[in-house]
């Protein structure tokens, strides 16, 4: 079932939240509504679902426009799960889905032999099946929520509206979630529209994703068009984050106490760079290749990064560029990368810096350092895991702060 | 494997839930049957069970003083105690739905207060058409203008206002504005006649005659399955009106239907026996507890059953404890009421 709006203007009574709304979906598609919050995303749902009516403009479900379709017809085409969980009182998991063949029964909601079965299809599609004997009241959030999508899939919709449906699950039912959701597109097709607040989960799961800010749609598409770093930014106003699409993740910026020389490499300053980043040191690292992980990991958290080309040994201009900003650090930290014929150069890095008698520290083993800086060895710190190395960074740090400002 | 393990054993515990249901709605409705047999065999006047069973059936008495004492006073007594239990209970049932509020009676949309302020201004006011003394049939019937006029006000109003709580609001307010009109006529009035006024507002089945009662019937059956056809949208609601509208309920309809019945069964019940008080709100409480699901498919025929039940019961405290002084129905309603819901909610983890 395809949706289309044409110039749609949606709000409540006179408020008008978001407007010139054109989107075209078709169906078994899994569009995707990105937004702060507070954009209007549920409402716009809301108004895709008949619960609340347009301000102006037109909803299109198929050819036909949805003010024309009966509350009765649309109940069987389209199933909706909205943020919120209801209190039903004292209702068994297995009573809410089954009142997911409302639309499918009769007068008094008699459950026939088929309906049952689809019931319990439902519950075990979403993993609930052995909650079916349980109160509603009693689950926890997550399990409700599961439940309340199972209720949905056991309307048999061709289109289903979901507001927020993995807010409130772990990171397992999260993926279930959105795979059982994939799977009833590309099975069934059914068309899926949510709104999401993970622009990771959207990135890997929608087809179309819709951005939504300020009252207007800032952008709609595939997201591996849509979802750029600039835009994103734009989107949520980030300023002490970013989004970066290689990594398909929310990176912390750091604020700079220090800063920190790292050299790094292959990976091996991923996981540094962030906890850095948490703890706001400023970080300075390089020379980084530009197709390496640590390079985007480092660009993500908003370090100053001395690149060189994929594949390429390190240039004197890249060398000298990492040594000024070396001279302006406190300290370095050599993350215990891998070295070959490319990256060579960084050990030198590395044995500038103790010559200048920075603090030093490397995370990697004595064999290593003694086998790589030969007599210098001695005078690196040694640490074992990045929370170690993290405390004697801020140790250090206050150091030279006290010292500068005394 | 493990899930399909998991599945049976959860539908076993689903198909034992189910069992249940029948087996308290059986209980229930023998509850119902023997207050109705102790209604009409006990009282002030001592008739041994043989007579009354044989009376009850057609027959003769031992005296014609039995038979008209159980024909003309108590057996239509017992019936309307059954009728006005069943009537409220349901009634509030749907509100509580309704406003997904437990704290909900039928008298919550000012009901008991239009009646309560006409039948005021007739004991109070002076209205009494220069009858010395007024008519109960004439009472009763100024006490279905009341709570009529109150009720179409109130449906006017829904037709009107979006938002269910400020319908809540609407409806208590006028019931504040009621009482407090009464509350006037109270405060210029003799003494003798607030008194009656006030036994009057705290609700009696005494002296219901057969009449009465056919109107009473007439509305219980007509009223009472109207709730029941309804139960399947009422269902929908327990999940909140946006997901009842995605499941296709006409909120708008269901909403003056809902409000149209449960008021019309308060109102009825309320000309005759004055405003009983809890067994509205307490009722579908207890059924829900006992039946230990919200499903209205089964719960309102719990708590018809269950309302007659109560009612009857505590129309039998009410006749008997003191006798030959007689409480007020609400009286002992609410007495007796409270701490059986207090029990069962505490005994209970689930929320209502």
């Amino acid at each position: 079932m395809s949706l289309r709006t044409r110039s749609l203007k949606v709000g409540y009574g006179k408020r008008v939240v978001v407007e010139d709304i054109d989107l075209e979906v078709l169906r078994g598609r899994f569009v995707g509504l990105l937004g702060p919050n507070g954009c209007g995303k549920s409402t716009i749902l809301r108004t895709f679902a008949k619960i609340l009516a347009p301000l102006g403009g037109t909803v299109y479900l198929g050819k036909r426009d949805l003010r024309r379709i009966g509350q009765g017809e649309l109940a069987r085409r389209m199933a909706v799960v909205l943020t919120g969980t209801p209190s039903p009182g004292l209702l068994t998991t297995f009573d809410i889905v089954a009142m997911g063949r409302y639309p499918h029964t009769g007068f008094l909601g008699r459950l026939g032999k088929e309906d049952i079965e689809k019931i319990w299809e439902a519950l075990r599609t979403v993993g609930a099946s052995e909650l079916a004997h349980r109160y509603f009241g009693e689950l926890s959030d997550g399990e409700k929520q599961k439940v309340l999508l199972a209720r949905a899939l056991a309307q048999e919709p061709e289109i289903i509206i979901l507001d927020e449906p993995t807010s409130h699950l772990d990171p397992r039912y999260r993926i279930e979630v959105v795979l059982i959701l994939r799977r009833l597109v590309r099975e069934k097709g059914v068309t899926i529209v949510a709104s999401l607040h993970d622009i990771d989960l959207a990135m890997k799961v929608c087809d179309i994703v819709v951005l939504v800010k300020d009252g207007r749609v800032l952008a709609c598409g595939p997201p591996e068009e849509v979802l750029e770093e600039e835009r994103i930014a734009e989107l949520y106003n980030f300023e002490r984050a970013s989004f970066n699409s290689f990594l398909g993740g929310i990176e912390l910026k750091s604020r700079s106490i220090g800063p920190v020389y790292v050299v790094a490499g292959s990976g091996s300053g991923a996981q540094l760079y962030r906890t850095l980043a948490k703890h706001d040191f400023g970080i300075f690292t390089g020379v980084l290749p530009e197709n390496d992980v640590d390079f985007h990991v480092a660009r993500a958290v908003g370090a100053t990064v001395v690149k060189e080309k994929p594949y390429r040994e390190i240039s004197p201009e890249s060398f000298l560029q990492a040594s000024e900003l070396m001279k302006e650090s406190h300290q370095v930290v050599d993350a215990g990368f891998p070295v070959g014929e490319a990256n060579r150069r960084n050990l030198e890095l590395v044995l500038g810096a103790l010559r200048q008698g920075k603090v030093t520290y490397a995370l990697r083993n004595e064999e290593e350092s003694r086998r790589l800086y030969g007599p210098h060895a001695s005078r690196i710190i040694r640490s074992r895991n990045i929370s170690s190395l993290i405390e004697r960074l801020w140790a250090v740090e206050c150091l030279c702060e006290g010292g500068g400002s005394s | 494997m493990d899930e399909a393990v998991e599945m049976t054993s959860a539908s076993a515990l689903l198909e034992r839930r189910w069992a249940r249901y029948p087996l308290v709605l059986g209980t229930f409705g023998v509850g119902a049957f023997v207050f109705l047999v102790l209604n009409v065999s006990l009282g002030s006047v001592q008739i041994p069970l043989p007579d009354t069973c044989r009376i009850v059936l057609g027959g003769e008495g031992s005296t014609w003083v039995f038979r008209s004492v159980i024909w003309k006073i108590r057996l239509p007594r017992a019936l309307a105690g059954l009728l006005c239990g069943s009537s409220l209970a349901v009634g509030g049932l749907l509100l509580q739905v309704f406003f997904r509020n437990p704290i909900v009676g039928p008298y919550i949309l000012g009901i008991s207060s239009g009646a309560t302020l006409t039948v005021a201004l007739i004991m109070l006011g002076g209205f009494a058409l220069g009858f010395a003394s007024v008519h109960p049939f004439f009472l009763s019937l100024a006490a279905l203008v009341g709570a009529m006029g109150v009720m179409f006000i109130v449906i006017a109003v829904a037709a009107k206002v979006r938002d269910m709580i400020t319908l809540l609001v609407i409806g208590l307010m006028m019931g504040y504005i009621a009482s407090a009109l009464s509350n006037f006529l109270i405060a210029f009035a003799e003494k003798e006649r607030v008194h009656k006024f006030v036994l009057w507002t705290l609700g009696s089945f005494s002296g219901f005659r057969w009449d009465e009662v056919k109107i009473l019937a007439i509305a219980a059956s007509l009223l009472l399955p109207a709730s029941f056809l309804i139960s399947k949208p009422l269902n929908a609601f327990l999940l909140g009106e946006e997901y009842a509208k995605s499941m296709g309920v006409n909120v708008k309809l269901f909403r003056l239907l809902v409000i149209f019945i449960s008021s019309a069964l308060a109102s009825v019940v309320t000309a005759f026996a004055g405003p009983v008080a809890f067994v509205g709100l307490a009722v579908p409480h207890m059924a829900r507890l006992c039946l230990g699901t919200s499903d209205n498919r089964i719960l309102i025929p719990g708590t018809i059953l269950l309302g007659a039940t109560i009612a009857s019961f505590c129309d039998l405290l009410a006749r008997t404890l003191f006798s030959p002084v007689e409480l007020p129905i609400s009286a002992t309603t609410s007495l007796f009421g409270a701490p059986v819901v207090i029990i069962l909610l505490l005994k209970r983890r689930a929320a209502i």
